[in-house]
């Protein structure tokens, strides 16, 4: 306490009698003031502005916020930074760009390409990380950025040069530029050792399958990052001046409304490739490569770029943009955005902490880089991880097949669903169980056209199955991708599973969400298609484990989405949520915690009631985790199943006990059982091998 | 550069964006009242991948339709979800709908709001009262198609479009939900205002800005 004190007072006496004084005469009678004044003017600790005004310090702190709400305090940018600011907000949303740095017009004494330089080279410091393989184009100022870069702590970094040399003798050529980088970086170099343009197609092509140059190539086709600068082609730019293209082609460029050149090629205002007599001799990264790279860091300014910068934002091959404000409202206003401050200023400011307890907002610590890339970044890791069982379709990862499913005369077999269900779906992919998985956003269903592009993969003539969980947003996605399928001759049938019991009443049996207990539903369609029934046949078997397979769940805590890290609703400290689904969504009934034995009893009571299951009967159980309970909870929870199930006299056949369909990291469990027959049984035991489960 | 019907088109899914945006915790909390609580993510990731699309157009010799067509495609694209073939199937049925007139008219405009009603009602077999986003769609489309027949004035006919879509939107608090994830709640849906009615609103409140906007500008009678 001593110690406590003496941090109040060290700002002033006046204040010794902490948290019983009255507030000074000053302030009037408004607390809000008083806590501003300490904080903002006086610059103590929200901690000692509490001990003084003999508040909690989560009073302060919302004193403070309420503060700006109210207006008693305005934090105000610097207009120059403000408005380069909202131009990058702008850009980054009008053209759905990963990120955007716009650089304030300041007085112009240091030149603009040095200016674009050195946030391009604070921005690099930000993006590269260890193991990248970055792509570098030529140009004044790709060099400007190697000037005044450095990342330091960076490890296995490569940097390959996207464009053959030139003899040319200016100082930003592409070798140069690349090597500059790579030294700024201090990173592997991989230099294209060949021209990059060659006087036929036929030297080009001979060129291109040295082994040498094939090497460099390959280099570069690993390249995830690229760093490039945008040129247009008026009279006096770098394309012109620097001899880098012969300029009688270059007038037949401009004749077909070539408007810029990114990383050597010609565009149009409308980004589309332009054709013209050097395509064919110039060695280096193709538009559609470059298309490929994940992060293109583009890096331009000047107003007399402003059509080729448009024409490679409509391109598609820029996502992150690095500009000047001039530049960047120019392009906003080329594109038809006019209003920029006006919209700005129309903006809502919406305040719901009024509405919301103030515990709501508790911010969640989870792994994450880019909130916004959690569900790509997580199936860069799983393609890598399960490269045994699936691999992408056509590039795409919301589109894995099994390495080793499909085949001539086989059933094909798709599921699919929201992220946020791992292992669901995407481990139940691969011989003998799922053939294709379609991956969706987090809690939300996959498009249509990823559904489609699955059962195409899947299909091996003989008809393709559709087996996911019964919520209106999956249902609508695979009855278009059905539709779709049906247009390419591909017989489509579906299975929607409804295996939790809890969130319809028995008549309303259809109306039931898909849980957990599409583990035994995949599990059942699979074998049924790998031994080779038909369509019908595998159609029936897994409506047949649909209808006897019971599922309820139960959540102790809420689960948080990783956009907002904050709980999706709101759990009291001795509340459970019976009957909860695997989207977070509220369960049917709240009632209040009580021991492990009592909740399994619960739930195995509302299973016997529908499942009518006679002594000697087999059964499989599964009991699941909702992502943050552990093995050992549920060790507790299937001890219970089982002294239940074997006082009824009822046979274990076979059971599992982890994460099988999660919930993000809601704290939970489910418990499935699938009522077995002889048909059943088998094909239970039917071999299967896939990531997370293996049988046989 | 010229204003066209097209840039109005593309200027209004901008200004949807923007407000979706800035009222996306809004409902997302609306969500986790009543169900996964992504309902604003997921809005503001299919209007922001329309942007991108329309952004790569040339808006110039683009018809509106086609506007519609591109916007219908890319929202998809970005979310699935429920909203995906929900709001695909509206933008869809609009473009359908302006092919046969494309000068974006209020008789025009009109048609877009009962076309896009039109298309959620069939893709998500709802109908009113059921607390979803048709709560907010249908009473809109009826204004509309009342103002029409009354050949009311844009600025007149958009007040009373918005209108009625606040009201059927705050008509869903007393509703129990029949459809989508909250229908399972039964009775616990009671007092919450449909999360996708709400974002309905602010749709239809940003179409009306911008052709009461479109209305302020236009220099004569055509």
């Amino acid at each position: 306490m001593t110690v406590k004190t003496l941090s109040a007072r060290k700002n002033g006496t006046a204040r010794a009698e902490a948290g019983t004084e009255p507030i000074p005469l000053r302030y009037g009678d408004d607390p809000y003031v008083w806590a501003c004044w300490l904080y903002y003017e006086d610059h103590m600790t929200q901690g000692d502005i509490a001990e003084i005004m003999g508040i909690s310090r989560a009073t302060v702190n919302s004193y403070l916020a309420d503060a700006r709400a109210r207006g008693i305090v305005n934090i105000s940018l610097e207009p120059s930074r403000l408005s380069s600011l909202s131009i990058a907000q702008e850009l980054k949303r009008h053209f759905g760009l990963h990120d955007c740095l716009v650089v304030p017009s300041d007085d112009n004494t240091r030149p603009l390409i040095d200016r674009l330089g050195g946030a391009a080279a604070q921005a690099l410091a930000k993006l590269l990380k260890s193991g990248d393989t970055l792509a570098v184009a030529w140009g004044r100022t790709v060099l400007a950025i190697a000037e005044q870069a450095s990342v330091p702590g960076l490890q296995d970094v490569t940097v390959v040069q996207v464009t053959g040399g030139t003899a040319a003798n200016f100082a930003y050529t592409p070798e140069l530029c690349a090597s500059a980088i790579a030294g700024a970086i201090k990173a592997r170099l991989v230099n294209i050792t060949a021209p990059a343009v060659v006087s036929t197609a036929e030297i080009r092509d001979m060129l291109l399958r040295e082994p040498l140059i094939e090497s460099q190539f390959d280099a570069l086709a690993k390249a995830n990052k690229a760093l490039f600068g945008i040129s247009s082609l008026r009279p006096n730019s770098t394309i012109h001046t620097s001899g880098f293209f012969e300029s009688v082609s270059l007038q037949q460029y401009l004749a077909r409304n070539a408007v810029g050149v990114v990383a050597g090629r010609f565009i149009d205002g409308q980004g589309n490739p332009v054709a013209g007599p050097l395509d064919d001799r110039t060695i280096g990264i193709s538009l559609d490569m470059l298309k490929t790279i994940k992060l293109r860091i583009a890096v331009a300014g000047g107003f007399d770029k402003v059509p080729a910068i448009l024409a490679a934002l409509r391109g598609g091959y820029v996502n992150v943009l690095i500009t000047d404000a001039a530049t960047g409202r120019g392009i906003l206003n080329a594109d038809g955005v006019t209003e920029l401050d006006q919209k700005l200023s129309q903006r809502p400011k919406i305040d719901h902490r009024a509405t919301l307890p103030s515990n709501f907002r508790t911010h969640i610590k989870k792994f994450l880089n880019d909130p916004d890339d959690v569900v790509e970044e997580m199936l860069d890791g799983v393609v890598k991880a399960h490269a045994a069982y699936l691999r992408p379709i056509k590039g795409s990862h919301r589109a894995l097949v099994a390495r080793t499913g499909p085949r001539p005369g086989k059933v094909g077999l798709v599921v699919g669903g929201g992220t946020g269900h791992e292992p669901c779906f995407l481990g139940y992919v691969g011989k003998g169980l799922a053939d294709a998985v379609a991956v969706g956003n987090i809690f939300s269903s996959p498009p249509p056209g990823t559904i489609f592009q699955c059962a195409n993969a899947a299909s091996g003539g003989q008809g393709v199955l559709f087996v996911y969980g019964n919520y209106a947003g999956d249902v609508m996605n695979f009855d278009m991708a059905a539709e779709m399928a049906a247009e390419h001759n591909i017989e489509v049938r579906t299975v929607v599973t409804t295996d939790d019991i809890a969130s319809s009443p028995l008549e309303d049996k259809e109306g039931r969400r898909g849980v957990a207990g599409n583990f035994f539903m995949f599990k059942i369609a699979g074998a049924a298609c790998d031994r080779g029934s038909s369509l019908d046949a595998c159609e029936a078997a897994t409506r047949k484990a649909n209808a006897r397979t019971f599922t309820m769940g139960v959540a102790l805590e809420p689960c948080s989405m990783p956009q907002t890290r904050r709980q999706n609703f709101e759990i009291g400290p001795d509340d459970i949520e019976i009957g909860m689904g695997i989207h977070g969504e509220r369960g049917v009934i709240r009632d209040k915690m009580m021991t492990a034995d009592e909740i399994t009893d619960r739930v195995m009571d509302r299973i016997f009631s529908e499942m009518k299951a006679a002594p000697g009967d087999r059964v499989a159980v599964l009991v699941n985790s909702f992502g943050a309970t552990p093995l050992m909870e549920l060790y507790i929870l299937f001890r219970r199943v089982e002294q239940r199930l074997s006082a009824k006299d009822i046979k274990i056949e076979a059971n599992w006990v982890g994460h099988y369909c999660t919930s993000l990291d809601m704290v939970g469990a489910s418990i499935s059982v699938l009522h077995l027959d002889n048909e059943l049984t088998e094909l239970l035991h039917h071999p299967c091998d896939t990531a997370v489960l293996r049988i046989g | 550069m010229s204003d066209n019907a097209a840039r109005r088109l593309s200027r209004m899914f901008y200004r949807i964006s923007i407000a979706i945006e800035a009222g996306k915790d809004h409902l997302s909390d609306l969500d986790g009242a009543i169900g996964d609580a992504d309902h604003g993510i997921t809005m503001s990731l299919g209007f922001m991948a329309v942007n991108a699309e329309l952004a790569k157009l040339n808006l110039d010799d683009t018809l509106p339709s086609e506007v519609f067509a591109v916007a219908a495609s890319a929202f998809l694209d970005a979310v699935g979800a429920s909203t995906g073939p929900l709001y695909a199937t509206a933008f869809r049925r609009a473009a359908q709908a302006l092919k046969k007139d494309e000068c974006l008219s209020p008789a025009d405009q009109a048609a877009i709001v009962e076309a896009m009603t039109t298309g959620i009602k069939e893709r998500g077999k709802g109908q009113r009262g059921d607390k979803t986003m048709l709560d907010a769609w249908v009473p809109a489309t009826e204004a509309a198609v009342n103002a029409r027949a009354r050949a009311a004035g844009g600025p007149e006919m958009w007040n009373a479009i918005l209108e009625a879509a606040e009201a059927g939107a705050n008509s869903t608090r007393s509703m129990v939900a029949a459809r989508g994830r909250a229908a399972r709640l039964g009775e616990r849906s009671l007092g919450h205002m449909d999360p996708g009615a709400a974002s309905a609103v602010i749709i239809l409140r940003a179409m009306k800005d911008t052709f009461d906007e479109g209305e302020r500008e236009k220099p004569g009678p055509h």
